[in-house]
């Protein structure tokens, strides 16, 4: 049958032949596709359905004594925007971030240029953080129109005291690309991390910082998100437990600010253990403008704030507080006459040159009273019997002209004032050296914290702390990370008497005389006003003061400065006074409540 | 072979194919209800798919009970009805992507091409049975010539350029087979080679200027592209070489008809001046996908996409598959045209390479059956009609399967009975019922 058609078989066996090498051809290339390199597609696949956002973990809290947060965190949001595979229209871009600018003040030019970024790495790209809760509806209906944008929860840094502790809690912000180079290896920071830039939150940024989370998400091929694979859940920072009280600090805080000129500083230490109760430096700033919610008009780079903390790094000379090391110093050598009396005529003369007193106490004048009024020439005479080598050994049984040791950075050691120092200055000591430092004034610097320690030597009869603000750092599992125990640097040693002598002058003062501002019903204060000279304008004003319950051992010690407060006794005592107050009204209430609860 | 087995000498349907045929379209149906799972046309596509299922059923038993002879009487009515469809798919049809290719009756739309890529084929197995003497003769040729091109202008002006791509060289295949002298293959290769090279090579060079840096012969080929002059001299060069060829040979005493001669540089010359014509009329989009076919990884967002995305879908689909709608690079839309052209991306994925390679057996298989009923066929018409319906069936699997891995330009070409398309799964059951048609009328005598 076949025979009577004469088709041109072998054409069509070549075509067919044809066929099955084609299959073939196709046969190697599947397999070289679908087998060779199965795990380099594979990834590809992965990485065109996945996108990673990471989510900043929460910091740790800043906490006081009494359990007031100083540091917390609020919810903020983050918009990203995640690219969709096929480019879109420049239309369409535009118009995206024509309604994300208008949601979110950021400038349109901006949001194009991180869009279009974005599209070119194909990697998602945050487009505007810090948003507040209240703009969120507006941007969640965007979201669900335009596939790509994102909202992420995450929190922000927020101060719930303002600008209380500002120089102790330090702030945060964006970090500087050299930081991360250097950070990036331990921990997961990124490029637009926000790090501690000052106090506590740099020094804890560590602890602080917490881990962050991961987001993975799967994306179609328009960006949109259709489901969370994986959820890398960020862990808290530690907590920060400082030893502040955060009623006192206000006191401490609100007393400065409400004086003559509303600068200058206070410490508040508690006399048995060296802990910072309080430490104030005015001026300061309000630490949540580094983190406030997305307004348009904040620009960090901008923001101007005096990081100067006054309280461990301001210098002055200690003037009339001083004069209880001359007369300690006196006491010691055994040239302080209790029953000496001095007559002030206002002045007085040596090899020929005037040395006033501050005003013409008439006759009369004993030790007590020479303290109590701060009588310049009780004091001139008092010293030249004693002699500025004796006066000199008190500045470095105390330590001064050394620093506290207090954990912060920046802090000075001021400088002592004496004969052996000038020698080794290699410079001479004249007698009217002598006088100046009797009083306090001349080349003798101290700051705030360590006329606070000093102050607290002299409550606690000769136990020199090192001062602390961080009582402990606590994970969030509850794992002490770190913890700070109260620390005796020395113990000075004088004769029997002298520290009681000191206390029952300090406490005439405030009871009777130049202190008396510092006077509170109840409560036992001791206190020395001081006026330190000061050549460049308005004399600053002091207080050194320490207080307890009447009868009982002194508790806390304070030191006050005023910056261009004239005098110590119109403006540093009164301030004194406050935080004194503050501090006994708290311990009273905290008491008052225990016994209601044992009841 | 028809001896001996009485089953055989009776069987009226080739069961092989058949089962191949059930095969596909459970592989495809599913294949599909997973490319559109989860969008918004799903219901609508299945609705389409699920009612053009049974239509093709009904096309394949049509064209196994209607007695093929019939066709090869009538096929100049057929040409009429074809032409009349193309005419009037110009004048009432619809747009839709961009081309003038598709009538809609009701809520059902129908692409006529999709039935002239098959009616084209049966008309040439018919003409070219009906003088069966004259195959090798130029005349038929010419005639052939003459009844295809208004055919192609007409598909040409939908536009429908993937139609144009299937159906050439299904029907060179055809012509070839059925015994055209292979001096006009010659003629045929020569002119389709000028008239592919030329663009190729211009569009390569504006992918890479930097090429015409050190190369003066690239330089001068550039330069081809848009100034006449130089056009000219090339066509002079091109004739003045065939003849000082033919004096050559001569010379070596070796006699080639010089008329021959003329003929194939005359189209040489004409395929170059083709070339020249589709340079200067080729649409955007088909630039980028000769771009996209050259440099592959030039821009991976850019016109390659759509290959790269299905031959990742593939890849990371791996040996055994990630299972039935658990494909990402499908359920996530990162292939395009994913029910469609794009379908072997899906089930590559979801049934990994298993799946591919079962279609491509399948294939295979349905291609040695139609060889070989085709080599069973009681007239020579059966025989072409099978040889016919190989060829197209032949370029759909090398161009689907070419296009997803990288060796044949993106050309819009579906993959019949696995792609949706209802216009396509009709008109390909139909041709399948063709070829069980030839079978089942093996052992008659007319």
């Amino acid at each position: 049958m076949k025979t009577k058609l004469n088709f041109n078989n072998h054409r069509l066996i070549i075509m067919f032949v044809l066929a099955l090498l084609s299959g073939a051809l196709i046969a190697y290339r599947l397999i070289f596709i679908q087998f060779i390199s199965h795990q380099k597609y594979t990834s590809q696949a992965e990485k065109n359905r996945t996108q990673i956002l990471y989510q900043t973990a929460p910091r740790g809290q800043i906490l006081a004594r009494g359990g007031e947060v100083l540091a917390s965190n609020q919810a903020a949001f983050s918009l990203y925007y995640l690219p969709p595979f096929e480019m879109p229209d420049e239309k369409i871009l535009i118009e995206i971030s024509e309604a994300v600018s208008k949601n979110t003040f950021k400038s349109q030019k901006d949001i194009l240029q991180i869009i279009k970024k974005s599209l070119k790495s194909g990697k998602a790209a945050l487009l505007v953080d810090n948003l507040a809760p209240k703009n969120i509806f507006a941007l969640a209906e965007l979201q669900n129109f335009y596939p790509g944008l994102y909202l992420l929860e995450e929190t922000k840094r927020y101060y719930p005291y303002g600008a209380s502790a500002a120089h102790l809690l330090g702030y945060i912000g964006t970090m500087e690309k050299s930081t991360w180079k250097e950070l990036s290896g331990e921990l997961d920071y990124r490029l637009n991390s926000k790090i501690g830039k000052s106090g506590i939150e740099k020094r804890y940024e560590k602890e602080l910082k917490g881990r962050d989370g991961g987001l993975f998400l799967e994306v179609n091929y328009k960006g949109r998100v259709t489901q969370i694979m994986k959820d890398n859940r960020w862990r808290q920072g530690a907590d920060v437990y400082t030893t502040l009280l955060a009623p006192v600090q206000q006191a401490a805080e609100d007393a400065v600010r409400n004086s003559l000129t509303g600068r200058g500083a206070a410490v508040v230490l508690d006399v048995k253990t060296g802990a910072v109760l309080a430490m104030a430096s005015l001026p300061d700033w309000d630490p949540n403008i580094f983190t406030p919610y997305n307004t348009g008009k904040n620009n960090e780079s901008k923001i101007k704030i005096s990081e100067y903390n006054l309280a461990i790094q301001g210098l002055f000379p200690p003037a009339s507080t001083f004069k209880t090391i001359t007369a300690l110093a006196a006491y010691e050598s055994g040239t302080l006459d209790l029953k000496h009396e001095d007559n002030c005529t206002g002045h007085i003369y040596l090899n020929g040159r005037e040395f006033k007193c501050w005003k013409a106490h008439g006759p009369h004048i004993d030790f007590i009273k020479g303290m109590e009024q701060s009588c310049d020439t009780y004091f001139y005479n008092l010293g030249l019997k004693t002699g500025s080598y004796n006066i000199e050994k008190m500045q470095r049984k105390f330590r001064f002209g050394r620093k506290t040791g207090i954990d912060l950075p920046g802090e000075k050691s001021g400088n002592i004032y004496g004969p052996t120092k000038r020698a080794n200055l290699k410079t001479y000591w004249f007698g009217g050296d002598t006088l100046n430092l009797s009083i306090g004034q001349g080349e003798l610097l101290l700051t705030p914290l360590q006329m606070a320690v000093y102050a607290a030597a002299l409550a606690s009869k000769g136990k020199i702390w090192r001062p602390y603000y961080i009582e402990k750092v606590v994970s969030p599992s509850g794992k002490i990370l770190e913890e700070n125990k109260s620390e005796l640097v020395e113990q000075v040693k004088l004769k029997d008497g002298a520290f009681e002598l000191i206390h029952k002058a300090l406490k005439s003062v405030v009871d009777n005389a130049t202190g008396r501002g510092a006077k509170i019903k109840d409560i036992a204060v001791y206190g020395k006003t001081g006026t330190a000279q000061n050549p460049h304008g308005d004399d600053h004003g002091w207080f050194l003061a320490f207080a307890g319950e009447e009868n009982e051992e002194p508790e806390i010690a304070v030191s006050v400065l005023i910056q261009f407060g004239k005098g110590g006794g119109a403006q540093a005592a009164p301030a004194a006074r406050k935080i004194i107050q503050a501090y006994f009204d708290l311990k009273h209430s905290k008491d008052k409540q225990e016994n209601e609860n044992v009841k | 072979m028809l001896n001996n087995n009485s089953g055989i000498k009776t069987r009226k349907l080739d069961w092989p194919m058949i089962y191949a045929l059930i095969g596909l379209c459970v592989m495809g149906f599913f294949t599909i209800l997973s490319a559109v799972s989860g969008t918004k046309e799903m219901v609508s596509i299945m609705r389409t798919h699920i009612i053009a299922l049974p239509v093709a059923i009904s096309a394949f038993v049509f064209g196994w009970l209607f007695n093929y002879q019939i066709y090869a009487e009538h096929y100049k009515k057929l040409y009429a009805f074809v032409i009349f469809l193309l005419v009037a798919v110009l004048a009432f049809g619809i747009v839709a992507r961009g081309s003038h290719s598709w009538f809609r009756f009701g809520g059902f739309s129908f692409q006529p091409a999709e039935l002239c890529r098959i009616a084209l084929i049966v008309i040439t197995a018919a003409f070219l049975a009906a003088r069966p003497r004259q195959i090798k003769s130029f005349k038929t040729l010419a005639i052939f010539g003459a009844f295809i091109l208004p055919v192609f202008a007409l598909i040409m002006m939908q536009p429908d350029f993937s139609s144009i791509v299937v159906t050439a060289p299904a029907l060179l295949i055809l012509l070839f087979v059925a015994g055209v002298n292979i001096y006009y293959f010659v003629l045929i290769i020569a002119f389709v080679l000028m008239a592919g090279i030329f663009p190729i090579l211009w569009t390569y060079i504006g992918l890479y200027p930097e090429v015409l840096d050190n190369s003066v012969i690239l330089g001068w080929v550039n330069s081809l592209s848009f100034d006449i002059i130089p056009c000219l001299i090339f066509s002079g060069v091109i004739l003045a070489l065939f003849i000082i060829g033919w004096f050559m040979l001569k010379y070596f005493r070796i006699f080639v008809p010089f008329s021959l001669t003329m003929v194939l540089a005359f189209s040489m010359v004409a395929g170059f001046f083709g070339g020249y014509f589709v340079n200067k009329h080729i649409k955007s989009y088909q630039r980028k996908r000769i771009e996209a076919f050259l440099a592959p990884t030039a821009d991976p967002k850019g016109a390659s996409y759509n290959v790269l995305q299905a031959q990742i879908a593939m890849g990371s689909g791996g040996v055994l598959g990630k299972g039935f709608f658990s494909g990402t690079q499908s359920r996530l839309g990162f292939v395009p045209e994913r029910h469609t052209d794009f379908i072997l991306a899906i089930l590559g994925e979801e049934r990994g390479l298993i799946g591919t390679l079962f279609v491509l057996g399948l294939y295979i298989l349905i291609l040695w059956r139609i060889v070989f009923i085709a080599q069973n066929s009681s007239d020579l018409f059966g025989y072409l009609l099978c040889v016919g319906i190989f060829a197209i069936f032949f370029v759909y699997m090398a161009f689907n399967f070419g296009m997803l891995i990288g060796i044949v330009p993106v050309a819009g070409i579906p993959l019949p009975f696995i792609s949706y398309g209802g216009s396509n799964l009709v008109s390909s059951m139909w041709a399948m019922g063709l070829v069980e048609g030839v079978y089942f009328r093996r052992l008659s005598l007319i």
